[in-house]
């Protein structure tokens, strides 16, 4: 019986009865399909039908006024020689590159002051997490003005500290621009990664801390071998959302910069924005969205399935 | 299974084809506007879209219109400058236009160029002052000889002098206004008065106004930044001696200590308060942010000029609003009807109340004159006025990451000059060869 029973757990799924998986599956009872369907009309009519216009779209010059022609794939091909695109998915890395990282250590260095339940937790909790519910529009309206040469905050206090005269033109320059704009969304979205750790962090058991303490393991040992490990996935999907963000940066940018000084600080979708709405191109610009789709979608698999290869 | 899955491919087909075919169909039909009594006896409701920035003006000529008879309902639609053109790209898609736009002059050729607007030329033409409107306007609004706007009104960029103040570096207003090197003198006199008193002002980081103030210097010497005819343009900035020698002008006022120093990083959004407070010799603007809201003592003692060239020449940016009859417009006889309102010269008189000139010469009356001294100028040498006929004046000129001002910056600020001009003239075109395409 045993035996019996070892061998059906472990033949190959090719060979085991398939009648009933088949029926249940390709012939679901009706009431499972009524069930389903309004979520399969939603996506039809708000993604799939979008995203198949889009993609007619993105094979015809289109522009926002004027006859329509089909063009085959010469916006596709285009592409390869658009300096200005090419410039920002450069800068788009270079930004993504300069912000992910902090973003995640000052999330998981904020997390690790706000798990325990310690009184005064929940005040910074809401205090760290503000800046994240207050938005990147307001946060760059706000740096907007405060960034002002001589008259906002930021170089009245560099000022006040010696270290800078409180003239800078932040947002006039190119390094200084994505300096400032990193340093803000820095601070404005590490909030969201310090509440996905600290969930993952407050689901680790007690008692493997326990026993850590126990055998002598000391905090920055706990932390390492233990709650790391432990928030792998945690930390997978906050850098997943981290990283899609700033590669579809675009509100900060258009606040603060619109792309300047020059084309100092644009962004791909900074890019596709003014080639839509400024050039009014919906074709071309439906082309390098097409393309940007199909590149943030293969960076989250390759981010995705280095996660589930580890585990 | 197959069959409905074969079935929803079909209706979303379907779907996308019908949504597809009315959004790809182009051209709208014209209005007839040689049916008798065309503006002349229309009714029912007028749908009028202003930009925001006129829309105060705009209100107030509505306002009156419909008072003036009631036969007629103008209802007014602000809409924020920059969504103007996207939005009414948008609805000219849809085929639910507007009965007429009021729209920025620098953006009709846009339209115009792709059959949006309603040919007006032969209702201009029996206007009876057709020739007294402002050609800078109509030139941007006319393609292979017909018209398709009519002006409304000017917003003009000229050079206003505080003459307190050349008075006490003991310049003459005349003398100092008549090239680039006498500009740069007077400049460095009114600022050796001392304290924070500079004799010029330019808003550094705000390549909209630069467009505006700085461009008629090159074009006062009978040149610009584009060559070629709409459609098949490229830049001209290389080899231009013009425009070398004005961003030239403009490196000296600013390594001189000519202009205040939060030039360097003035977004425009201050700018003009200097000028205001009595502290600037000169300031390239126009008339509303120089004399509305300001101390009458301060525009009792100005004067006013149009911009020179680097050896003489004059010229302004010829700024503003056409009027325009958007193909298949419900009510066009009903919106020229109101366009010839609006040109009538008591409207047109009253246009300097809310800060802009009129498009109408024959309007400077003496008693007008004497009541606007500082409108005067670009009234009287509208045939100076200009404005670049082109289809991609917003990306070159109006993006902070446009060529014109990577190229203002750069040798203004970096003295850069000959580099800034080589890398404008590969932005210039190839802006122009995606506009174009």
């Amino acid at each position: 019986m045993s035996a019996v029973t070892a061998e059906r757990t472990s033949a190959p799924l090719a060979s085991r009865p398939r009648t009933a998986r088949r029926h249940s599956l390709t012939h679901p009872p009706r009431v499972g399909l009524l069930l389903v369907a309004p979520a399969l009309a939603m996506i039809a009519v708000f993604v799939l039908a979008p995203l198949l216009f889009a993609l007619g779209i993105s094979f015809t010059n289109w522009p926002l006024i004027g006859e329509v022609e089909f063009t085959g794939f010469t916006n596709y091909v285009s592409i390869g020689s658009d300096l200005g695109f090419l410039r920002s998915v450069l800068y788009t890395l270079l930004y993504t590159a300069i912000v992910t990282l902090p973003i995640l250590v000052l999330g998981y260095a904020l997390a690790v002051l706000v798990r325990s339940r310690r009184r005064g937790a929940t005040l910074l909790r809401t205090v760290f997490f503000l800046p994240f519910v207050v938005g990147l529009t307001t946060l760059s309206f706000v740096t907007l003005l405060e960034a002002q040469p001589n008259s906002g905050a930021i170089n009245l206090v560099l000022a006040a500290l010696g270290i800078t005269d409180g003239s800078t033109a932040w947002l006039v320059d190119g390094p200084l621009a994505t300096a400032l704009i990193s340093g803000m969304v820095i601070w404005g979205v590490s909030g969201l990664t310090m509440l996905l750790l600290m969930s993952g962090m407050q689901a680790i058991p007690r008692e493997v801390y326990e026993s850590a303490d126990l055998d002598g393991a000391s905090w920055w040992q706990q932390e390492w071998r233990i709650t790391i490990p432990m928030l792998r996935r945690t930390i997978a999907m906050s850098l997943v959302i981290s990283v899609i963000g700033s590669l579809l940066a675009f509100t900060q940018f258009y606040v603060l910069t619109k792309g300047g000084p020059g084309s100092a600080t644009a962004t791909v979708v900074l890019y596709i924005y003014k080639r839509a709405f400024v050039q009014l191109q919906l074709g071309a610009a439906t082309a390098l969205s097409v393309v940007l789709v199909v590149v943030v979608a293969l960076v989250t698999a390759v981010q995705l399935w280095l996660v589930r290869g580890e585990e | 299974m197959t069959t409905s899955r074969r079935g929803f491919l079909r209706l979303a087909g379907l779907g996308a084809l019908a949504a597809g075919l009315p959004a790809c169909s182009s051209v709208l039909p014209a209005p007839d506007t040689t049916a008798p009594g065309f503006g002349t006896s229309a009714t029912g409701t007028v749908r009028v879209w202003c930009r925001a920035a006129t829309q105060d003006g705009l209100t107030s000529l509505v306002d009156r219109f419909n008072a003036s008879q009631d036969r007629l309902v103008v209802e007014l639609t602000p809409i924020p400058d920059v969504q103007y053109v996207t939005k009414l790209a948008t609805v000219i898609r849809a085929r639910d236009v507007p009965d007429l736009v009021d729209i920025d002059d620098i953006n009709s050729l846009l339209f115009v160029y792709r059959d949006a607007f309603t040919d007006l030329t032969d209702l201009i033409a029996d206007l009876g002052y057709a020739d007294r409107l402002s050609p800078g306007h109509l030139a941007l609004a006319t393609v292979e000889g017909r018209q398709y706007a009519v002006p409304y009104l000017a917003d003009c960029s000229v050079l206003f002098c505080n003459t307190r103040l050349f008075e006490r570096a003991g310049v003459d207003v005349d003398e100092a206004t008549t090239d680039l090197d006498a500009l740069r003198d007077a400049a460095r006199r009114i600022t050796a008065l001392g304290g924070d008193v500079r004799g010029w002002t330019f808003p550094g980081n705000d390549q909209g106004t630069l467009g505006f103030v700085v461009q008629p210097h090159v074009w006062a010497a009978d040149t610009d930044l584009l060559r070629g005819e709409v459609g098949a343009q490229r830049g001209n900035v290389v080899g231009n001696e013009a425009v070398a020698r004005t961003l030239e002008f403009y490196r000296a006022l600013w390594v001189d200590g000519l202009v205040p120093p939060d030039a360097f990083a003035d977004d425009g959004s201050r700018w003009g308060a200097d000028y205001q407070a009595g502290r600037i010799g000169m300031i390239p603007y126009n008339y509303s942010t120089v004399v509305l809201d300001s101390d009458p003592e301060i525009v009792a003692d100005t004067a006013v000029r149009l911009l020179p060239g680097p050896d003489g020449g004059r010229a302004f940016f010829d700024g503003g609003d056409n009027m325009c009859i958007p193909r298949g417009a419900a009510n066009a006889s009903g919106a020229w009807e109101f366009v010839k309102f609006a040109l009538d010269l008591p409207q047109q008189s009253a246009l300097p109340e809310g800060g802009f000139t009129p498009v109408r010469s024959d309007v400077a009356t003496p008693e007008f004159a004497a009541r606007y001294p500082l409108v005067l100028p670009p009234l009287q040498a509208q045939d100076e006025g200009y404005a670049p006929q082109t289809l991609a004046y917003n990306e070159i000129y109006n993006q902070p990451d446009g060529p014109w001002l990577a190229m203002f910056r750069r040798a203004v600020f970096d003295g850069e000059i000959e580099a800034a001009m080589a890398e404008a003239q590969t932005g210039y075109d190839r802006i122009l060869r995606q506009a174009q395409a």
